[in-house]
């Protein structure tokens, strides 16, 4: 329950950072995508249904607050976990560096999948440069911020696994 | 069935997730209808947040922007002092020039209502001592100036060449203690002789004690020392002698020169004094001539 707790307001605080002050900064050329590396987080450490629903949840608060399709998000963001959920299922992920590079899979996914909609239904007018520049961007940014994150992140699940099993503890 | 469910739960539900939010998508995209069924509720639960959020963006933002304008105003300001400084120095630059041109001016009229031969002269030096209260002008006996000589400005008499060399002259000023003219008092014409070496600049003295003379009395040159003009300003009295016996008055005068803002003279030959032409005088006279 603390973990969803957690991540429900981890994820708030994400978009309303991202879509807010983030946006405001005059000097970054875009803001980071928290979310991006919440829903990689999630496919890292949360291999169940909770885990893909929150990711689809995270992106489609995204995608109420970005003014965005509804469902651009939540589809990339969902992706962004069966991905990252398929290659830690495989792969060894649980050290500082891999779990970096599962963020850069997952802002991949997440531009693939925006280009991927640009490409198919956005308008034939779309500056396709300050697009991919954006998406970039917002990836590098999220790339240096993911350790941060990742480290309050688990901070919380250590946190509510011990406050599930008490015992364990001892 | 209900077993393959637990065991593939999240690739099913992920699957499910996918196709729904692409279903979401292709609706919204294709549509003219926006169909959008959370979004009402995560806007009502987030709202609140973003609205914080936005005010101390905003908040943080007009900061930001404050200190981008401060560091502006800052650089502008320094870029503004730097032209004020510049510009400062060329008006005093213009103000000297506007001065010297009133001064010259003012000694070209003197000039001008000066019926005997004189010459313009700039001082260049003043006695480094303090005992002696004298000047250096650039002009010298090659230019026409001999001992004896008047000096004077446009705001009265200044003093009298002592010395003179070929191109160099100095000046024994008014308020020296060696220094005497022959003046009277303007409003009376009270007679008297102005020396140096008083308190105030200058005394008056040897003025008969039955003469009318008051504090703020204009004292000018009287032409009968055969040395400067006559009507010349030497200065005001500022206080009269307490002597209560004896022939003769006195009075403390306040010269109407300032000395120490002298820059420009005329140097003005004696109204009494045939003097032959410079170069004349350069041959016969040679180097300095002792004062």
């Amino acid at each position: 329950m603390r973990a969803l707790v957690v991540f429900a307001v981890a994820g708030a605080l994400a978009v309303v950072l991202q879509t807010t002050l983030l946006q405001q900064l005059g000097f970054l050329p875009a803001a980071p995508d928290l979310v991006v590396v919440l829903c990689v987080y999630l496919g890292l450490h949360y291999h169940s249904a909770g885990g893909a629903t929150g990711a689809f949840l995270l992106g489609y608060l995204l995608d109420t607050f970005s003014g965005s399709p509804p469902g651009l998000y939540a589809l990339a963001m969902t992706l962004v976990f069966a991905i990252v959920y398929l290659v830690s299922k495989r792969l060894w992920v649980e050290n500082p560096v891999t779990s970096i590079a599962a963020v850069g899979l997952g802002c991949g996914v997440k531009i693939a999948t925006v280009v991927a909609y640009f490409a198919v239904a956005a308008p034939a007018n779309v500056g396709w440069l300050w697009l991919l520049r954006t998406l970039v961007f917002e990836a590098l940014f999220a790339l240096v911020l993911a350790p941060f994150l990742f480290s309050a992140l688990d901070g919380n699940l250590r946190a509510a696994r011990r406050a599930k099993r008490p015992h364990a503890i001892e | 069935m209900l077993g393959l469910l637990r065991t593939r739960s999240t690739p099913l539900a992920t699957a499910a997730l996918i196709l729904i939010s692409l279903a979401l998508l292709v609706t919204n995209t294709r549509g003219g209808q926006r169909v959008d069924p959370l979004g009402v509720v995560f806007l009502e639960l987030v709202t609140p947040i973003a609205d914080l959020g936005t005010r101390v963006s905003s908040k943080l933002t007009h900061t930001w922007n404050s200190y981008v304008d401060v560091v502006g105003a800052r650089q502008e300001r320094e870029w503004l002092r730097t032209r004020v400084r510049a510009l400062e120095a060329d008006a005093g630059a213009i103000d000297a020039v506007r001065d010297e041109n009133d001064r010259l001016k003012a000694l070209l009229g003197l000039k001008d209502g000066t019926a005997t031969r004189s010459i313009a002269a700039r001082i260049t030096g003043a006695e480094a001592s303090g005992m002696f209260r004298t000047a250096t002008l650039n002009v010298g006996v090659q230019d026409g100036v001999l001992e004896g000589f008047a000096v004077i400005a446009g705001d009265g008499v200044v003093g009298r060449i002592v010395s003179t060399s070929l191109n160099a002259s100095r000046v024994l000023l008014l308020d020296d203690h060696a220094s005497g003219v022959d003046a009277l008092v303007r409003r009376t014409r009270a007679r008297g002789i102005v020396e140096g070496g008083s308190q105030a600049g200058c005394r008056l003295k040897y003025v008969k004690r039955r003469e009318d003379i008051r504090v703020g009395d204009r004292v000018i040159t009287s032409g009968l020392d055969g040395i400067f003009p006559k009507n010349l300003a030497i200065g005001e009295i500022v206080q009269l002698g307490e002597e209560e016996h004896g022939l003769y008055r006195t009075a403390e005068i306040r010269p109407s020169v300032d000395f120490a803002k002298l820059e420009e003279v005329l140097v003005v030959e004696p109204p009494s004094r045939e003097v032959p032409p410079p170069a004349t005088r350069a041959a016969a006279g040679g180097g300095e001539q002792g004062g």
